[in-house]
């Protein structure tokens, strides 16, 4: 029976783990359930505490796995059914439809030119970020292929201008679409590699290790808190990385959202929303966002150092080898820290500048502070598809949504199903290094795991 | 025998991605007319099965022995066009990819004459590289079974079990008489005592590597010599004491060497009076149950770190907060107290915070910069602090008082630092090769980094990173070699005056010296980075597939029209390369005096090709690398910047305006910046 390996998820850490397992000589399924591998990390401008740049280190990582023999990269795919016999997993994937022939598909971008309809990215939030309804995940996305937005078929999208002329087939029965000017485009590039028609396929594996690298979420504030829905310069931490990412969708400019212009003020909130109830904001410590915002004001800092940026914080988690010197650099590039409790945020409907209300620390104070661009670092969750996963893989969940490990201290990165492993996110918050070392560790045992279980 | 050389080149339209704006039929008919080109052909779709077959028919019934591909970027499509033309028949090293997409089509979009002509010029730069290149083949070097394990710890533990259990032979090597190191100091791990303590763990897992038939342990052994590389590492071995060394061979390394308490020696009275204690000592008193009476405790944490000179210790909150709970557990009635700047404690820490709080434990927050006093007052001991929340000070007495202090990396690391040439910080922790995407490994390959020699952890990453580091080494025993892709340097021995500079600067150890300082690559371990040949003052070093007669050939077909008017860039393939290519995805427009030249990184470039552009009137030389700190050879940005400058000073020493050799670090994601440097370049030096 098969020797292979099934990997849930495609960022930092499931790429790390595949990549091992694959060098080592063993055949790896790496899976995700978007459409590129990559993760959190390609998404990131910078990354802590070197500033390195995230894609250039990620990139060249992502490529290697899709050109190793060993590997079969599925992306858009989900783990639906799992079982154990004797010792090995037989598992059903289903891939979701791209509407797009991978084999054919150069990504040459020529349909997402052609296509009238842009649509807010969810990658960028409440920073502006547009897509098309046919688009690449990111530039650098493995695979190098479009997808088209499900939303974006039967002639739904031709009120927005998607489709040109009248069509009353449906899409699933028809193998050739005369009115999506996306297939035009492909067609006069010669090719035919968008496929409205497609449908899921199902696909069988066997596998006898399992190790899920599902990764984390970035937390979006609830509702109001600190005037997050309802001020348009509020946005979150994640936001503010994609707004400092030359690859995001300003270009690198930090601008605001509500008049496009350069914040020349900006203040961080760290633990927004902690200590609230579950689904109210992030009940416990996320680790890195100290880290995140200290990168986030000295890129800021390097983009303008004119830009006055301060940092409203509690306890200041600088854990990790590097992390304090880093920090330290921030304040030597003028970066204002501030122990605090802000309670209350006020936009001057005019200005649209936002007026914090805080509690000092040190002095026991209320002051106030006016800023131009306010960023809440909401915290790091769990992945919501994590819910599913685990029923699917007979796993138990913490209460804060992370699978669980058998025995954190006698068993790390181990699950109380044998054979499947745990790696990066997946196990809470945590950093890219860790999720590295962690993604070794879990390849190790995977394959220990694979020696044991005999064909 | 003269080779008869036999050009192929491939243009692709890529639709009309390319073929839109560059007129490719012209590109196709002026590359016939080039030298050697015996073929040149346009394709549609260079990339389709259907195209990649009549490619290899192509090769075959011309006789083609070097193909030159002009395309997209070779940053995604290199590997299939070398696998494509490999299985044709022809060394995959005798391709050159010429990227007229993202470097011409998509980014001169206004301009298609311009385009094609500035197509016409890379195709020719290619097709003068590809007639000098060299077949070039993967290097393997044979990596047996055995790995050596340096350190006792959890760490290295947990590493030799994963090498054995695989089958391979681990040797484990502890300086001290027994295994388990700081485990063996402490009585508990976490705050929920009574399913860990560390006795138990650290027994079972000592038990488990003493038994098991393919480690061997050398415990009260210190390691005397390591020379060699992976593959074959010799090894001298000394018992502490008497015992005579030994000799063994193996073939990788893992480090696993621990750390050590940073003593606060004069600090808080410690040394002075035995009532002032670190947290290492209060465990061992817990574990040998060896703390009576005590009505007050006060613990200080953050002593020695997070300063000018150091860091947060990383374990330290963790540590007081399980600490603080084993003393009040065991002594209900006591008073424990615990000073801190910041408490770091991340999700599941957070219960044993939250436990500490109910079970009476109290937190005093002082300034960063007004640390607590200890005293003592008629033989008591008394501690003075500021409490920053309160913002009043108080008096606290204590009978116990326990300092949270810094780490250091054990007293051994200075000297096994030299022995495998490797590198530490200030405090004696080792320097991983990459901080975020190689944190277990060393720059030379085969050896592993783990647990507490790179940076304070907890046991449970400890357990983890010597599971991970145990894969690291696992790869190469596994598949019986490492590989080396064919671009490596190569030194010719017969102008060398055996400076010393090349193996001094290889940043991966990977050239080896005899006695009479004469270099060798060790090829296996050659990444290929090329800072060596360019800092070869005898110019004695070549590198497959970017040698200077290659580079060269390409800056001069490059300048042989119109050289007054273009700027001849080098750019590094990862991340300046990068950069490139996302201006062109995101069709940033920009001026077309560029004719780019593809290095594996930016240390490649030598002054003499630089100073070649302007011998042969350029107007001006671009040098792109990573944007630091990031470079795909660790450092060699750094070597460019540097020889940049003494280019800079060379060049006005030869007459040449030194303003004309320019450079930028750039990042893969910063398409802007590439094409913003394209425009102020020339507007600066006045191009048209
Ligand atoms: C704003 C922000 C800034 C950050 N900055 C830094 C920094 O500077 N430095 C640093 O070290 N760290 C930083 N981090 C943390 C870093 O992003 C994470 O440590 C890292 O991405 C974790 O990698 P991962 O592979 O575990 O998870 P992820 O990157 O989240 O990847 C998980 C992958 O799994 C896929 N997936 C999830 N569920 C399923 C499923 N059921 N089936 C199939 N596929 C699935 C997802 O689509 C995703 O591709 C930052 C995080 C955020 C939010």
């Amino acid at each position: 029976m098969s020797d292979a390996i099934l990997v849930i998820g495609g960022g930092i850490a499931g790429i790390n783990c595949a990549m091992n397992v694959a060098k080592y000589g063993t055949k790896v399924y790496l899976v995700d359930d978007t459409a590129s591998i990559g993760g959190m990390m390609a998404r990131l401008d910078k990354t802590f505490p070197t500033n390195d740049c995230s894609i250039c280190i990620e990139a060249p990582q992502m490529y290697d796995v899709d050109n190793h023999e060993n590997i079969k990269i599925l992306t858009n795919t989900e783990v639906r059914k799992v079982k154990k016999v004797n010792g090995e997993f037989q598992v059903r994937l289903v891939t979701k439809p791209k509407f797009v022939d991978e084999e054919k598909c150069t990504g040459c971008g020529a349909c997402v030119e052609a296509c009238p309809v842009s649509v807010p990215d969810e990658m960028d939030g409440k920073i502006g970020g547009k897509r098309k309804l046919v688009s690449m995940a990111f530039p650098q996305a493995v695979p190098n292929v479009v997808s088209v937005d499900p939303a974006c078929r039967h002639g739904e999208m031709r009120k927005a201008g998607a489709c040109i002329g009248d069509c009353k087939v449906d899409c699933s029965q028809c193998r050739e679409c005369p009115i999506a000017l996306c297939v035009m485009a492909c067609e006069k590039e010669g090719k035919k590699a968008i496929t409205h028609w497609q449908s899921s396929k199902n696909m069988k594996i066997d596998v006898k290790s399992i190790v899920v690298a599902t990764g984390i979420t970035d937390a979006k504030p609830v509702g109001d808190l600190l005037g997050y829905d309802v001020y348009k310069n509020v946005i979150t931490n994640a936001q503010f990385e994609r707004l400092m990412n030359a690859g995001g969708p300003t270009a690198g400019e930090i601008i605001r959202p509500s008049d496009s212009k350069h914040a020349k003020k900006i203040a961080w909130i760290q633990c927004a929303g902690r200590g609230l109830a579950e689904g109210k904001g992030t009940p416990y410590c996320s680790k890195i966002c100290c880290m995140i915002s200290t990168k986030q004001t000295i890129i800021t800092k390097e983009h303008d150092p004119a830009v006055e940026t301060t940092v409203f914080y509690n306890d200041l988690k600088a854990y990790g080898k590097g992390f304090w010197e880093f920090y330290r650099k921030a304040v030597d590039n003028g970066v204002d820290y501030v122990r605090a409790r802000p309670y209350e945020v006020f936009e001057d409907p005019e200005t649209k500048n936002l007026t914090l209300k805080y509690e000092d620390l040190e002095s026991g104070e209320l002051e106030i502070k006016e800023v131009e661009l306010l960023v809440l670092a909401s915290g790091i969750i769990s992945n919501k598809r994590n819910k599913k996963l685990a029923k699917v893989l007979k796993l138990e969940l913490d209460h804060l949504g992370f699978f669980k490990e058998k025995n954190p201290l006698t068993a790390p990165l181990e699950t109380k199903v044998d054979g499947i492993y745990l790696c990066g996110g997946a196990t809470g918050p945590i950093d890219i290094a860790e999720s590295v070392v962690q993604a070794s560790a879990a390849a190790m045992l995977a394959l220990q795991n694979n020696l044991q279980v005999k064909s | 025998m003269v080779e008869n050389i036999r050009i192929g080149v491939f243009v692709c339209d890529c639709g009309s991605n390319i073929a839109g704006v560059v007129n490719v039929p012209d590109v196709v008919d002026y590359a016939r007319g080039l030298d050697h080109v015996v073929l040149a052909d346009e394709g549609r779709w260079s990339c389709s099965v259907d195209y990649l077959s009549k490619m290899q028919d192509l090769i075959k019934e011309h006789q083609i022995n070097r193909v030159v591909v002009a395309s997209c970027t070779p940053r995604t499509h290199e590997p299939l066009f070398k696998r494509t033309v490999k299985e044709a028949g022809v060394n995959p090293y005798l391709l050159e990819f010429v990227s007229i997409r993202e470097q011409v089509s998509w980014v001169h979009m206004q301009e298609p004459e311009i385009a094609t002509e500035k197509a016409k010029d890379l195709v020719k730069m290619g097709v003068a590289k590809a007639a000098l290149l060299e077949e070039g083949q993967e290097i393997r070097l044979p990596v047996k079974t055995d790995c050596l394990i340096i350190g006792g710890g959890m760490a290295g533990m947990s590493a030799a079990l994963n090498v054995a259990d695989q089958g391979f032979n681990a040797v484990l090597v502890e300086k001290e008489p027994q295994l388990g190191g700081i485990m063996n100091q402490l009585c508990f791990i976490s705050h929920d005592h009574y399913k860990s303590p560390a006795a138990i763990l650290v027994e079972s897992k000592a038990a488990q590597v003493h038994a098991h038939p393919n480690v061997t342990v050398y415990t009260d052994t210190h390691l005397e010599t390591v020379e060699g590389y992976i593959g074959n590492y010799r090894v001298t071995l000394k018992p502490n004491g008497d015992g005579s060394s030994g000799n063994i061979d193996v073939s990788t390394v893992v480090v696993a060497t621990g750390m050590q308490e940073l003593e606060p020696e004069g600090q808080f009275l410690y040394g002075d009076d035995p009532r002032v204690v670190t947290q290492l000592q209060l465990d061992r008193m817990l574990r040998d149950k060896a703390v009576q009476d005590v009505k007050s405790v006060v613990i200080i944490n953050c002593v020695n770190s997070k300063n000018e000179t150091r860091g947060c210790c990383s374990i330290g909150c963790h540590t007081s907060v399980k600490n603080a709970i084993a003393l009040k557990t065991l002594h209900k009635n006591a008073s424990v107290q615990i000073l801190y700047r910041d408490l770091s404690m991340v999700k599941e820490e957070g219960d044993a915070l939250e436990k500490a709080k109910k079970i009476g434990i109290k937190f005093l927050r002082f300034p960063d910069d007004r640390y607590p006093v200890v005293a003592t007052e008629n033989k008591n001991l008394i501690v003075q602090v500021f409490d920053l929340l309160i913002g009043k000070e108080f008096k606290l007495p204590a009978d116990l008082v326990v300092l949270t202090t810094a780490f250091k990396g054990d007293e051994t690391v200075e000297h096994i630092k030299g022995l495998l040439k490797v590198s530490s910080n200030a405090d004696g922790f080792f320097q991983e090769s990459h901080v975020k995407l190689g944190p277990l490994e060393f720059p030379a390959d085969g050896i592993s980094l783990c647990g507490c020699a790179k940076a304070p952890m907890t046991f449970k990453e400890s357990c983890e990173a010597g599971t991970g580091a145990a894969m690291k080494v696992s790869i190469p025993m596994k598949r019986g070699y490492v590989e080396a892709e064919g671009i490596v340097a190569d030194i010719d021995l017969a102008n060398c005056n055996q400076c010393s500079i090349c193996w001094k600067r290889c940043p991966y150890s990977a050239i080896k010296v005899d006695a009479e300082k004469n270099p060798e690559v060790i090829k296996a371990l050659c990444k290929g980075c090329g800072l060596c040949a360019a800092d070869c003052p005898k110019e004695c070093i070549s590198i497959v597939h970017y040698s200077d007669e290659q580079v060269m050939a390409q800056v001069e077909a490059a300048l042989e029209d119109d050289p007054d008017r273009k700027i001849i860039g080098f750019v590094c393939h990862w991340c300046a390369l990068g950069g490139v290519d996302m201006a062109g995805v995101s069709r940033l427009q920009y001026p077309s005096n560029a004719r780019l030249i593809r290095v594996m990184c930016s240390a490649r470039v030598s002054i003499k090709m630089m100073q070649h552009a302007f011998d042969l009137g350029a107007a001006g030389v671009l040098v792109a690398g990573c944007e630091f700190p990031t470079c795909h050879y660790i450092t060699g940005n750094y070597a460019a910047e540097k020889r940049i400058k003494r280019t800079k000073s060379k060049l006005a020493k030869a007459g040449y305006d030194p303003e004309r050799l320019w450079n930028i670090w750039c990042s893969a994601a910063d398409g802007p910046k590439f094409a913003g440097t394209m425009r102020e370049m020339v507007k600066e030096l006045n191009l048209k």
